[in-house]
């Protein structure tokens, strides 16, 4: 078995100093490994990150992570990316990684994600080209998870990380016109098809928690302000 | 909604947004025969502080009521099994 830490949203600035770091220094007591699943910050800035990066580097458990959309603001996903991987933290964007704990192999799919809205209420890659270029990129986002899971098939178990949704399900309680800002459900497809024992996802401040893929895989939102707590802890493998 | 109305909510919706020091997507603006409502919730004091501040500064002749609050984050959850 192994115990999964995650939290989204954390939406760090140079005002969040210390905010989490007496929970963050205590995860190895609760959990094998620390999820992260994007808007690390407010503005995007290597100087928010920073103060994130300095309290991550505490946690004693191993930390994955992708970016946000908050974490493209400043044009600066380079850095912020940079600032994490110094802090120890294994970044992914269509990447992959694994942790094995006691005899258990986690594998972690990641990919930022976008929107576009979900299957009967979908863009289409239609019309002008900003609307074509919108839509592919959620498309070549679906792509690289794939791939990403591909090259995690071998593990015991393994969790798609992103920070839109996958599914409508987790979006209850944001208001239904901004669905197609929230997720797409084609980050859902390849999930489904390539198979996975959970989705975490974040971006949702007002969603709720508990999701399932068309397919019955768990979908789980874990931006901070749902949750209400410094992170959710799933126990996998089991 | 009064025409009005309307475009002061986008307008203070998208002040709320684009103003580096808040950069605040999450909160809810409504207004109604002039009077602004401003609800949701922020990460910290400080962000609670700099959206009444980008009001006064921006919006100061309107009436302006903030509900805003600052999101109260306790320990980790309790641990759920994922068959």
């Amino acid at each position: 078995m192994i115990r999964v830490a995650a939290v989204g949203d954390v939406h760090y600035g140079e005002d969040s100093a210390g905010r989490l770091l007496p929970m963050l220094r205590d995860v190895h007591e609760h959990a094998d490994v620390l999820l992260l699943a994007g808007d690390l910050t407010r503005r995007g800035t290597v100087t928010e990150v920073e103060v994130l990066a300095r309290e991550i580097a505490q946690v004693q458990v191993p930390v994955i992570g992708v970016l946000g959309n908050h974490d493209h603001e400043a044009d600066q996903p380079a850095g912020v990316r940079a600032a994490m991987e110094d802090a120890g933290v294994a970044m992914l964007e269509g990447e992959a990684t694994t942790v094995t704990r006691d005899g258990t192999t986690l594998g972690v799919a990641g990919v930022k994600g976008f929107g576009g809205g979900f299957a009967g209420a979908s863009g289409s890659s239609f019309g002008e080209p900003e609307m074509k270029l919108f839509m592919a990129t959620t498309e070549r986002s679906a792509g690289e998870l794939a791939g990403a899971l591909e090259a995690v098939a071998g593990a015991d178990v393994r969790i798609a990380l992103m920070h839109y949704s996958p599914v409508p399900d987790t979006l209850q309680g944001e208001r239904l016109e901004i669905y197609p800002f929230l997720g797409s459900y084609l980050l859902c497809e390849p999930v489904d098809r390539l198979g996975a024992d959970l989705v975490l996802h974040g971006h949702a401040h007002r969603g709720r928690e508990k999701g399932v893929t068309p397919g019955g895989i768990a979908v789980r939102n874990v931006a901070e302000p749902v949750l209400r707590h410094a992170y959710a802890v799933y126990e996998l493998g089991g | 909604m009064d025409a009005r109305d309307h475009y002061l909510a986008a307008e203070i919706q998208e002040a709320l947004a684009r103003d580096p020091r808040l950069a605040e997507l999450h909160l809810d603006v409504t207004v109604v025969s002039g009077a602004v409502h401003i609800s949701g919730e922020v990460a910290t004091e400080e962000r609670r502080a700099a959206v009444l501040e980008l009001l006064r500064e921006r919006f100061a002749d309107r009436d302006v009521h903030c509900h805003v609050t600052v999101t109260q984050t306790e320990g980790p959850q309790a641990p759920e099994a994922i068959a």
